[in-house]
């Protein structure tokens, strides 16, 4: 049983071990080290009803509150498997030694997070992706020194290798510093490659979360889908190369957001939500701070930006319990949040969307599987705070293990196919690769990049115009059109950056017309999906999962209908 | 990187020959040397009564030469598998880190000159060690500075010693402990310098 | 307030070639990082002569300061480039490879070495499986906090950067693992497994090869308590040398 794993993050490492643990032989590609991968930059935590605070939480609560943020688009068998694992979860992480922060008797502290009542986030100070994945890292070293599973660190995924009845037998990567093409043999592959912030220039993303693996397979037949769901989260700090994340646990922990308003401090999400306040749901807040600024003009020092406030909370319990963003903030901002309000504004954030899954995690090619942010399946059109990192683990948790089942009832092993498969995608890449280093245009890839974001965040954003959406894509297939003009500026076969970049852009940008014509054709709003022109939900018409298929016209769009068999939908409220 | 035992034996004992016995030598010096203050016949007095001690040469051997080769041979070798960097990283712990090799180097030749000519040499030619002997050498205006350039380095090297052996041994953890000794280590390196260069001013007469 | 950015870059095309310097000068915004300068040159990669040339090669990743990616030396000192802002940089500010690692290109580094000493003093907790087992060890908050504190070493290499003792003639496995050592045996699951970690670092390279500069704390972005943890742990060792030898 050979299994590949692309992507170093949560689900890619929980599948890395739940694959070794079954037996299987492991390769791991990821484009950076383990450590550096992006799961640590989520900050808040991760959710679990282990009603420890006597504030009887539930399962079933957990389980509702997550429909409900996602505005009834997931589909509900799937997130009643998530919700019902999440403690198990958590105590396996514990067991790893997650230094998860403890109550006073030692048992796991949680915390308050957005969209929800009960405390149920577990953390460990405000770096708990970092704590996670190191604690996953980790453990992947340790099956690696036994020998169980081998590391290929500084890879990019290509293509997936598949043959002639349409099954995955492996995988086409490039080692980015030979700059090397090689094909693998798997009997199967799971893509655990996150989301594709990159797409909207800047974000909260990491610079490596281009989507370009799925935007690669998307190409090869896989279907994207709810693409046009995307979350901008309300509480990042502005910044000219990046969107640095603030976490949802500021708020969770007594943060207050506000304006001037008539010279004086409004508190606007106090006001219009008295019920959950400052802890309305993530599309809620930003599309608020949105109004507030960009249709009120009430932003501070007239410019995109409220305030965050956490200066009435006690400096220890902030350093204890927010640590890491205060110093992300101090060290990037120069000023103290203990002391002066940080400015924000919302900054994309999370794809609710990704590649299309059955509850196995298996796309619609056979040995393919996809687990983390890069599918689909938990979010429906918004995410809650803290269920990221759950849903990350919690489908690394279940691929590995559906992958295996899925191996064992194969009718004949990667092994036995024919090498002349494999040499063809190769010949494939090869090719893709040269006439990428054959770019001898005018156009810079960096400037058609920094185009695209600045499209995707205008017209793409919180707010969706009808007209916007099309000026938008008429931009998208311009630089679709200015990109075989690229002049490429580094034709070294050493450690070549710019050659990637080439290919990723074009990955990404069949992505953003994905995440565009999603969002154009969606008449209605939903969770992050709001469209001025269409302001209700409209469960009759489009309660369905959104399915993009690549054509080379363009993405050609199905409609699923949602499983709603457990929670009856609703109206979804939070005044 | 281990020269003898692998690596953990070896460095402990260099650590630990640094204090006992070669520290603890370096301060009988300064005391028996003290007698200096009382004059010449006091002095040469004393020293009389130190030569008497029975079996002083396998004494000498097995307590001061022994560990001593040992520290130094060992300790140069530490020496060469640094690469000093205070030039890029000014801080002050590698300030004393880069002195403590440096006077590691000063000492290492100080006492190879001292050691023979005070004790192999003049052992050889039969003299008692008085302060005639020691007055003699420390007169002249070069010997007295090179007696005093390895007396500094001696004591600089012996009191930043403690200070990295109570990390070494775990007897000083975190910073305010470490702190606390830096300071005793400081001063003691002025009391020692002080009552050493004294001695020495009365030895030259 | 400069109109423009002066950057020297030390640039090499791989571990074989000489190096060279290569200058910039990028137009000036506020709130630049090193980063976003080199950003800046890669959409238009000309040198301060007018001349065309490569975009330089980096790593990095999350650009806030808690992958370790974009670790160099900025005007001498080892440090994450994101966070390192242009307003406070004297100018021309120089940019080198870390100086201990191999150079892959420019300054992009091969730090491979920090995870194989990551693996060798098996920085790890020995859980039988991921399976569930229920809830884990209770653990005091307080003991909590400063694990915690270790534990967000994110292996960036500037520890070893400023060490004097880690060097291409020593074989010291470096600050940052000896604190996860630490870490790892104070965990109550992880302490079942310790001896093995204490043998580790009682052996070739381990932890007396440490000299005490204490750079390794001074360098630390994170300021995670490496020197503490050093010392604490020479303590344990020696008891461990002493108890053991008695043993036998």
């Amino acid at each position: 049983m050979k299994v590949i794993v692309i992507g170093g993050g949560l689900a890619g490492l929980l599948s890395v071990i739940k694959a070794a643990e079954a037996g299987a032989e492991v390769e791991a590609f990821s484009l950076v080290p383990f450590k550096r991968s992006h799961s640590l930059c989520a900050q808040g935590g991760i959710n679990a009803a282990l009603n420890t605070k006597g504030e009887n939480d539930s399962i079933q609560q957990h389980f509702e509150d997550t429909i409900v943020g996602g505005d009834f688009l997931a589909n509900q068998t799937p997130v009643k498997g998530l919700v019902e694992a999440a403690p198990g979860l958590i105590y396996a992480f514990d067991r790893m030694g997650v230094m998860f922060n403890r109550t006073p008797e030692g048992f796991i502290d949680l915390r308050l997070f957005g969209g929800v009542k009960n405390r149920r986030t577990a953390f460990a100070g405000a770096t708990t992706g970092q704590q996670l994945l190191y604690a996953l890292d980790e453990q992947v070293r340790k099956w690696i020194a036994a020998g169980k599973v081998k590391e290929y660190i500084g890879w990019e995924f290509l293509s997936a290798v598949i043959d002639d009845e349409g099954i995955c037998r492996g995988i086409t990567a490039q080692d980015l510093n030979s700059m090397e093409i090689h094909a693998f043999r798997a009997d199967a592959v799971i893509l655990a490659t996150g989301g594709e912030g990159m797409i909207y220039g800047k974000s909260t993303n990491s610079v490596i979360c281009t989507g370009s693996a799925a935007g690669a397979v998307y190409q090869q037949g896989v279907p994207f889908a709810n693409g046009e769901f995307v979350q901008f989260h309300p509480t990042a700090m502005p910044g000219d190369d990046k969107l640095r994340l603030m976490s949802e646990a500021s708020r969770g922990e007594g943060g207050r957001i506000w304006t001037y308003k008539d010279g004086k401090p409004w508190y606007f999400l106090e006001e219009w939500y008295p019920a959950y306040g400052n802890l309305v749901p993530r599309d809620i807040a930003s599309r608020a701070i949105y109004k507030v600024c960009v249709e009120m003009g009430l932003g501070i020092d007239g410019k995109n930006q409220v305030y965050l406030d956490l200066t009435h909370k006690d400096p220890e319990f902030l350093e204890v319990r927010l640590g890491g963003i205060m110093e992300i903030y101090r060290n990037f901002y120069g000023e103290d949040p203990v002391k002066v309000p940080m400015k924000i504004f919302p900054a994309p954030h999370y794809f609710m969307g990704g590649m299309y899954v059955d509850w196995n995690h298996m796309t619609n090619i056979p040995g393919l599987f996809a687990a983390g942010e890069c599918d689909y399946m938990y979010h429906g059109a918004n995410r809650l705070g803290a269920n990221s990192l759950l849903s990350a683990a919690y489908s690394g948790y279940i691929c590995g293990p559906n992958a295996i089942k899925y191996i064992k009832g194969m009718q004949k092993s990667a092994a036995d196919t024919p090498q002349s498969i494999f040499d063809r995608e190769l010949a494939r890449q090869t090719e893709i690769t040269q006439s990428i280093y054959n770019m001898d245009g005018t156009e810079n890839p960096y400037i058609i990049h920094e185009e695209m974001g600045e499209t995707m965040i205008t017209d793409v954003g919180v707010v969706r115009y009808e007209k916007n959406l099309l000026r938008a894509d008429e931009k998208l297939q311009e630089l679709t059109e200015r990109y075989k003009n690229i002049g490429i500026n580094d034709t070294g076969r050493w450690a070549n950056d710019v050659m990637p970049f080439v290919r990723q852009l074009w990955n990404m940008l069949q992505l953003a017309r994905v995440i565009t014509l999603g969002a154009y054709n969606r008449k209605e709003s939903r969770g992050s999906h709001y469209m001025p022109d269409y302001p209700e939900r409209n469960d009759d018409q489009w309660l369905k999962t959104t399915k993009a298929y690549w054509t080379e016209s363009g993405p050609r769009f199905e409609y699923e209908d949602v499983d709603v068999s457990l929670l009856k939908p609703r109206a979804r409220k939070y005044d | 990187m281990g020269l003898i035992t692998g690596n953990f034996l070896e460095r402990k004992i260099h650590s630990l020959t640094g204090i006992i016995p070669i520290g603890v030598f370096l301060l009988e010096h300064l005391i028996t040397n003290s007698f200096a203050l009382k004059g010449p016949e006091y002095y040469n007095q004393k020293i009389e009564a130190f030569q008497q001690i029975p079996f002083l040469v396998p004494i000498e051997i097995l307590l001061i030469a022994i560990p001593l080769a040992f520290h130094t041979i060992l300790g140069l070798y530490y020496v060469y598998l640094s690469k000093n960097n205070v030039l890029q990283y000014k801080y002050f712990r590698n300030y004393m880190f880069y002195l403590q090799r440096i006077t590691a180097i000063i000492t290492f030749l100080f006492v190879l000159y001292h050691a023979y000519t005070a004790r192999i040499a003049r052992a050889a030619a039969g003299i008692e060690i008085s302060y005639e002997f020691m007055n003699g050498i420390l007169s002249q205006p070069l010997f007295f500075i090179i007696y005093l350039v390895g007396l500094l380095a001696a004591v600089f090297h012996f009191s930043n010693g403690i200070y990295t052996f109570a990390i070494s041994w775990g007897i000083t953890l975190g910073p305010r402990s470490q702190k606390i000794l830096q300071n005793v280590c400081t001063a003691l390196f002025f009391i020692m310098s002080g009552v050493g260069t004294i001695e020495l001013i009365a030895l030259a007469g | 307030m400069p109109d423009s950015i002066h950057l020297k870059i030390k640039r090499q095309n791989g571990s074989r070639d000489l190096p060279r310097w290569e200058e910039f000068k990028v137009p000036y915004k506020p709130n630049m990082n090193v980063l976003s300068v080199l950003m800046e040159i890669r959409k238009n990669p000309v040198n301060v002569n007018g001349e065309k040339t490569t975009p330089v090669v980096w790593d990095c990743s999350c650009l806030e300061e808690v992958c370790g990616a974009c670790t160099m030396v900025i005007n001498g000192n080892v440090r994450q480039a994101c966070s390192a802002l242009i307003d406070k940089l004297p100018q021309p500010i120089t940019l080198q490879p870390l100086s201990k690692f191999p150079v892959v290109r420019d300054l992009k580094v091969d730090r491979a070495v920090l995870f194989e000493h990551l693996k060798k003093v098996k920085a790890w907790v020995n859980i039988d499986g991921t399976f569930d087992l229920g809830p884990g060890p209770r653990v005091p908050e307080r003991e909590r906090r400063w694990m915690y504190e270790i534990s967000r070493c994110m292996t960036c290499g500037c520890c070893y950067e400023a060490c004097p003792n880690f060097n291409s003639r020593s074989k010291f496995i470096g600050p940052a693992p000896l604190a996860q050592v630490l870490r790892f045996n104070k965990h109550p699951i992880g302490a079942m497994t310790q001896e093995e970690r204490m043998e580790t670092i009682m052996g070739e390279g381990g932890i007396t090869d440490c000299g005490n500069a204490q750079n390794c704390i001074e360098a630390c972005p994170k300021k995670i308590p490496l020197t503490t943890a050093i010392a604490q742990l020479n303590r344990d060792t020696t008891i461990h040398g002493i108890r053991s030898w008695f043993r036998k």
